[in-house]
């Protein structure tokens, strides 16, 4: 048992390794195979064929930030989503009508952001 | 020393070389992409321990979502990772009684756990992390797992209420 279990994560292994080999290697490759001619001009930042002015990291707003908290609250729902999904088959009606629930108050929480224009773009 | 031992050192490896380069690094962003590093292997620890289901949650939640917090809390904030702002703390004095802290610590700890028992080893194997975890979550454990949604609601209202200001002045902006 503990056997097949370490063994199909090898392939993972495998998996993994071929995952970080392949752009390093296709990158390594592409080194060697285009001629390398730096001068200041091609060094610059591409801005879309604007000048680029002053530090590329700058103090953004503090409203963007919400939209990584509601990100995080919606991902942590989906963690909740899955095991749900599993068993969905045994546990029947019961489980859909809490998960019913669940997705009723986060909804909830969604419509306030929405109201309360969170959700908009400025 | 089986295959999973030899996995287990590496992960472990990387997980606290995650943690000593998040310290030593000086660029912000860089520390946290360490600490991701950190996460990932500690989630192939959890994947040794046949936590399944939390090895994934680990990916998605930590390496995903709090980092992805971080970077925009980094983004937010005003910082200059000039190097000549560094300032070097603490004397040879400071530094003495930090690796001694740290060595008694180390004793300390190894002593602990030297000859700890940590009882049976769990029976077999639940091939299925997640039904398991799901039968009991939605099954023996509602309420708790309805007070979680109660939880992210207030997290969610209580992040809204004190990052976006209210009323008229916010319109102007």
């Amino acid at each position: 048992m503990s056997n097949i279990y370490a063994n199909s994560y090898a392939i993972v292994f495998v998996f993994l390794c071929l995952g970080v080999l392949l752009p390093v290697g296709a990158l390594t490759l592409g080194r060697w195979l285009r001629p390398h001619v730096p001068s200041e001009a091609k060094e610059t930042t591409y801005e879309s064929g604007n000048n680029p002015f002053h530090d590329s990291r700058i103090q953004f707003q503090v409203r963007y930030y919400l939209f990584a908290l509601l990100f995080v609250i919606f991902d942590v729902e989906t963690v909740f989503f899955y095991p749900w999904a599993v068993v969905y088959d045994q546990l029947g009606l019961f489980a859909f009508v809490e998960m019913v629930l669940f997705i009723t108050l986060l909804a909830l929480g969604l419509i306030y952001a929405w109201k309360k224009k969170v959700l908009r773009w400025m | 020393m089986s295959g999973t031992d030899i996995a287990f050192f590496l992960l472990a490896l990387a997980a606290i070389a995650g943690a000593v380069m998040m310290l030593q690094l000086t660029n912000v962003v860089h520390m946290v992409l360490s600490l991701v590093m950190t996460f990932l292997a500690i989630a192939g620890l959890y994947v040794l321990l046949s936590a399944e289901f939390v090895a994934v949650v680990q990916v998605l939640i930590y390496s995903g979502a709090i980092t992805i917090i971080m970077l925009f809390a980094i983004m937010l904030t005003r910082h200059h990772a000039d190097d000549k702002e560094r300032q070097t703390t603490g004397g040879v004095g400071h530094k003495a009684a930090a690796a001694f802290a740290v060595l008694a610590f180390g004793l300390a700890v190894y002593a602990g756990i030297r000859t700890l028992d940590f009882g049976a080893d769990g029976s077999a194997l639940p091939a299925d992390n997640a039904k398991a975890i799901g039968q009991w979550l939605y099954s023996y454990y509602t309420i708790p797992f309805e007070i979680v949604s109660v939880l992210l609601l207030v997290a969610l209202i209580g992040a809204i209420v004190l990052a976006k200001k209210d009323g008229k002045g916010a319109e102007d902006e």
